[in-house]
């Protein structure tokens, strides 16, 4: 599939994470951009899910001079009791955020022309060494799979290493598109079994599994690496049988499979976004329990399954 | 400390008894019956001194007690007596004879159990020497000196004074060669001078110097018979064949040349031990140089003959023990075994040589395997050299060591920028640095470049707040309010000090209000050269230090001592303070009066006055919205290079009028920072007076939103970046002195081998980016603690834990609570 002509297309752009180290080998500049396909329950990142751009508002920060209200031309938020909310009516347009003199207003998406966001993410070239480079993570980049594919090529001509973090969910022709152009895929498959797959993000895994099958032979033999990621969500996806039956996927045919635990630090994004969290309550996964399910993925025809993040201390480490 | 955070503090590694008794005695402090305070020495005369106070105008704390220390040191000396034949010399012999005969018969010959090195007690305040009249003239200039400095500190310049040490005598020429060539060297030239010149000040100067060379020779002799005798008396076989050992050692070195790494060592100790007291500060910041380079030979031949490195690092253990006693000289003042200030014995490792190649060898190793089981410890200072070309193993070894203390245990020069610095001073020196050697530089004090054993730079000796340059712009060439004496004291008037730049309305444009900030930052400039030119031309006159100038290349050639211009290579320094408050401010002024229009300079003027209180709106937009340095920005970032080459370039037309010493720029901030943020009113970046200034080449707190990168990025720029046309290579770089950078990381960010890699990635881009030296801290509970406590000075600490990021300070208390408690157990 030929990539549509991108001038004056923007990147919907959430972060630039510089110096990121979680996102692929060696040390990266990671772009996260705005949408995504899955509504997982258990969503960290929970402002990265609208496609459009979005205000969100810092209490920290906020000294309460109503600029915001007295700049917005939709008259689209307001200060209450208990801090500042956008209605319907706001367009992110970017007048209150642009206002606001403590940067108490952030516009969530900010869009970049392929080559600003080319140019931005150079300026950490020489830190990148021999094994980083650039990351294009989410929400889900392939929801912007045309711009993706031409920042990707412009970073290939350059020689940069170029990793593409994905949740799978997109047409085959898309990763049939960046393969040519990607290094490293950082492939999510969260859930085996269709119906809870369906459940805990609203859709189906159909897609997904059929996409990595096929990426996973493409790749084959060939330099292109894939390191397959699994969030271990208490109550979700961290059963034995859901490891069991990825390892069926996953085999030996990738490079690395991740298993990561859990953690609820993000709750007070969704008290930010005044959205309920399923996981508000949910505790840290033991150690044990981390090493058990790593030992299962291994004994399951998968040695290249490790795992990482924050456990739960026991009473023996404090 | 509560138990749970006792795996937080880093331990010493394993150490030799002797090595491990000899570190835990000296933490005992003022609890040890053994020191090394202050002994003071006088010729008796009612008129005589020994402390000089101009060794602390850079020490703002002291200034209450100088006259304190000027008195309390008359007090408790005691009497050396001199004959009528002493009076008749020169300042110089009489300095060196005194110098000489207190060290010879009056510093305690002892040695500690175990210990493997002679020389201790160096913390000596001899006699100045003065006649009754050359003293009283000192007293006088010296008013007057105090006075001047006391003003520039008062009214928010900064500091400035001669100061001692920072510098790398000429050690390796004493090891190799041993005073005994030295002295046989003054003596030539002393015979080839004219008998007028052997009579006038050159021949004073070389027989003084002679003088000194026999010191060291002298004292070590008095220690070979010590231990000669202490062996005779000893029971243990062990201990009496070491203590032979060391009567063979301090028999031969330093006078003789050295032959094996042991007798280095004790040739490098003693003859380090005697500068310390020479200057009798004791002498901050002097440095030992390249130590693996120049010991390495010592090292080859050690290991050849069958040392072990164990015993090598015994030798060394002690070593380090030494050097700490620096600090017993107030070991009763502050609470921390009188640990108020660094000396900054520097020793460097690695770096690259002449032709670019790498210089690590076995040595490097050795010590830092010294350095890694010794700390936590502050002496000496270690400073590690990297380059493009550094090996890998080097590079493993130091971020090792970076996440196994709270940070680093050294300091990290950066070659390319610092020689590309160094080489700015080629055309002031006579091409004395160029090409082929600058790549023997090494840093003194903390951070400092110099080249080694003929350069004397006074890199610590002025400190100017560039901030200063703007308030008197806001003031048309006045201090903002007049200054108050907060013991009391008269009221004081605003007075025109500085130029008048211009009624605030009248600066209608950016560029005519950037042209004021020039103006008023030439005439900062000039008034500390005036400044320092008393101090300069008092120690020129009445100190001189013989001993000091036999290892100064220079001295000896041209006849005259190191404090009066004697080094080959004589600089002297000024560093820069407030460096990115400044730029910040300017660009806060550009956006919100000149670009957006936000107010008038004349309120924002007023704001300041006001110390923004009732501007609460318009300092959030100059705190928040106002571009700022160190985001990688590249408008904002010219605007550092601008500011940085503006400063540096008036800093170059000044030479010392006393000692014909060229100023050369750098960027260093001690505690000034933190003091002057007292002084210097609220500046326009939003800054309220007295939160902190920016320090040295740093940001400013909490605007480096990007990330290290960025921040590193912006350091490179500031300092010149990169040109076809650079000073070394393609690297330019405004300061010399090179400039202090400190980054503090996540400890998750070093947590396996995986992410040390990473880290050392960093440090690659840092060599090809960055600036010329970095002290890494990594995060620490209490750093998080405090941005708890201060959220407005850590709005954009990043907390990252695989998958999940956000600002610290805008989590919840509890949550914030709960990543402390992570941190402290790195338990992720």
């Amino acid at each position: 599939m030929p990539a549509k002509a991108t001038r004056g297309i923007d990147v919907k752009v959430l972060d630039i994470q510089r110096m990121s180290t979680e996102d692929g080998p060696g040390l990266r500049t990671t772009v996260f951009v705005k949408g995504c396909p899955l509504r997982c329950a258990w969503c960290h990142n929970p402002e990265s899910i609208p496609p459009r751009s979005h205000v969100e508002w810092l209490g920290v920060r906020c000294i309460g001079c109503r600029i915001c209200e007295q700049t917005c031309p939709q008259k689209g938020i307001r200060l209450d009791t208990d801090g500042v909310h956008t209605s319907e009516q706001c367009e992110a347009c970017g007048a209150c955020t642009a206002a606001c003199p403590t940067q108490a207003l952030e516009l969530k998406g900010t869009d970049y022309t392929v080559d600003a966001l080319f140019d931005t993410v150079m300026k950490d070239r020489s830190y990148w060494g021999k094994d980083g480079g650039v990351t294009l993570s989410g929400g889900e980049i392939t929801l912007q799979w045309q711009e993706a594919l031409t920042l990707l090529t412009k970073l290939k001509e350059a020689g940069v290493n170029t990793a593409v973090d994905t949740c799978g969910l997109a047409k085959r022709e898309v990763f049939e598109a960046l393969l040519p152009v990607t290094d490293i895929f950082l492939y999510d498959l969260k859930l085996f079994d269709d119906a809870q797959h369906r459940r805990f993000t609203g859709q189906g895994n159909a897609r997904i599994i059929s996409n990595f099958e096929w990426l996973t032979a493409a790749c084959e033999g060939t330099d292109t690496r894939i390191w397959v990621r699994t969030p271990i969500i208490p109550g979700a996806t961290d059963t034995d049988d859901n490891i069991r039956g990825i390892a069926t996927l996953v085999q030996d045919k990738t490079e690395k499979w991740e298993l990561c635990a859990f953690n609820n630090l993000c709750r007070d994004k969704y008290d930010r976004l005044g959205k309920d969290w399923d996981f508000k309550e949910a505790g840290l996964i033991s150690k044990a329990r981390m090493e058990a399910l790593t030992a299962l993925a291994v004994s399951c025809g998968a040695p290249q399954a490790v795992w990482s993040g924050a456990t739960a201390r026991t009473d023996s480490e404090t | 400390m509560a138990a749970k955070y006792e795996n937080a503090v880093k331990k010493p590694g394993a150490l030799s008894p002797r090595v491990k008794w000899l570190r835990d005695y000296y933490f005992q402090g003022t609890n040890r019956k053994w020191n090394n305070e202050y002994n003071a020495y006088t010729t008796g005369t009612p008129w005589d001194a020994q402390f000089d106070e101009m060794t602390y105008y850079i020490v703002p704390e002291n200034y209450s007690f100088l006259s304190t220390f000027v008195q309390s040191f008359k007090q408790i000396s005691e009497v050396v007596p001199v004959d009528d034949a002493f009076w008749k010399k020169s300042l110089a012999e009489r300095k060196a004879d005194f110098t000489k005969k207190c060290v010879v018969e009056r510093l305690p010959v002892e040695i500690l159990p175990g210990d493997l090195l002679c020389g201790a007690r160096f913390n000596m305040m001899y006699s100045m020497c003065l006649t009754e009249k050359q003293q009283k003239e000192r007293d006088k200039l010296i008013k007057e000196a105090r006075k001047s400095m006391l003003f520039l500190f008062e009214h928010g310049y900064g500091n400035s004074g001669a100061t001692s040490g920072h510098l790398i005598p000429n050690y390796k020429k004493i090891i190799d060669k041993g005073f005994k060539a030295e002295y046989e060297y003054l003596e030539k030239l002393y015979g080839d001078l004219s008998p007028a010149d052997q009579n006038g000040s050159k021949g004073a100067q070389l027989r003084a110097m002679m003088t000194a060379c026999t010191m060291p020779k002298e004292l070590a002799e008095k220690y070979s018979a010590f231990c000669k005798a202490q062996a005779e008396k000893c029971k243990d076989p062990k201990r009496k064949e070491e203590l032979l050992v060391m009567a063979a050692n301090t028999a031969k070195v330093p006078w003789n040349p050295a032959e094996n790494f042991y007798e280095a060592i004790q040739s490098l100790w003693l003859t380090h031990m005697l500068v310390m007291s020479d200057e009798r500060y004791p002498g901050p910041g002097v440095s030992f140089g390249r130590i693996d380079q120049y010991l390495y030979p010592y090292y080859k031949k050690s290991v050849a003959e069958g040392m072990t490195e164990d015993f090598m690092k015994e030798i060394l253990g002690c070593f380090w023990f030494h050097c700490n006693t620096a600090y017993d000289a107030m070991i009763r003042v502050g609470g921390n075994q009188g640990i108020t200030a660094g000396f900054g014995q520097l020793l460097t490792l690695s770096g690259m040589g002449k032709n670019g190649e790498d210089m690590t060898n076995e040595l490097t190793y050795l010590f830092l395997d010294v350095i890694d089981d010794m700390s936590p410890i502050l002496e000496p200072k270690p400073n590690v050299r990297l380059h493009r070309g550094s090996p890998e193993k080097l590079l493993n070894k130091v971020v090792d060591m970076i996440s196994t203390s709270q940070g680093a245990p050294f300091l990290l020069n950066f070659d390319e920028r610092s020689m590309a610095g160094m080489m700015r001073e080629s055309e002031y020196c006579g091409g004395l640095i160029n090409q082929d050697n600058v790549c023997e530089y090494a840093p003194v004090g903390c951070l400092e470049n110099t080249m080694v054993g003929n350069d004397r730079s006074g890199t610590v000796d002025n400190n100017l707040n560039l901030l200063k340059a703007l308030e008197l712009v806001y003031a048309n060439g006045k201090d903002m309010e007049p200054y108050e004496d907060k013991m009391g004291g008269a009221p004081t008037k605003l007075t025109q000090d500085g130029p008048q730049t211009g009624e605030l309305k009248d600066l209608d444009t950016w560029e005519k209000f950037f042209k004021a900030y020039q103006i008023q930052t030439a005439y900062i400039v000039r008034k500390m050269v005036d400044n320092y030119e008393l101090s300069e031309s008092i120690r020129a006159k009445f100190n001189p230090t013989p001993y000091l100038s036999t290892l100064v290349t220079g001295c000896a050639e041209k006849g005259i001592d190191v404090t009066q211009g004697g080094a080959e290579i004589s600089f002297v320094t000024m560093e820069g303070v407030t460096f990115a408050t400044t730029v910040d401010s300017l660009l806060a002024v550009k956006y919100l009066v000149y670009d957006q229009k936000e107010c008038t300079l004349e309120e924002l003027v007023k704001a300041l006055r006001a110390n923004w209180e009732g501007y609460e709106i318009l300092q959030a937009k100059a705190q928040y919205r106002a571009p700022k340095y160190g985001r990688d920005d590249d408008a904002a970032d010219a605007m550092a290079q601008l500011v940085m080459k503006n400063w540096a370039d008036e800093v170059w037309k000044y030479k010392t009028k006393s000692t014909n010493r060229q100023f050369r720029p750098g960027m260093l901030s001690w505690n000034y920072w933190i003091g002057s943020s007292y002084i210097l009113k609220a500046s326009a970046n939003g800054r309220k007076n007295p939160q902190f200034l920016s320090n040295a080449i740093c940001p400013s707190n909490g605007a480096d939103v990007n990330g290290p990168t960025s921040n590193s990025n912006s350091v490179g720029t500031a300092l010149g970046g990169k040109s076809a046309h650079g000073d070394f290579g393609e690297y330019v770089n405004y300061l010399p002195n090179g400039a202090s950078h400190t980054i503090t990381f996540n400890t998750s960010l070093i947590r396996d081998p995986t992410h040390k890699e990473k880290f050392k990635s960093f440090l690659k881009g840092y060599i090809q980016n960055g600036g010329t030296a970095l002290q890494i801290n990594i995060l620490d509970p209490d750093v998080l603690r405090d941005a708890q406590a201060h959220p407005q000075d850590y709005r954009h600490l990043l907390v990252r834990i695989t998958g999940y990021n956000a600002y610290f300070v805008t989590v919840g208390k509890e949550l914030q609570d709960e990543i402390i408690a992570r941190e402290s157990h790195k338990g992720y």
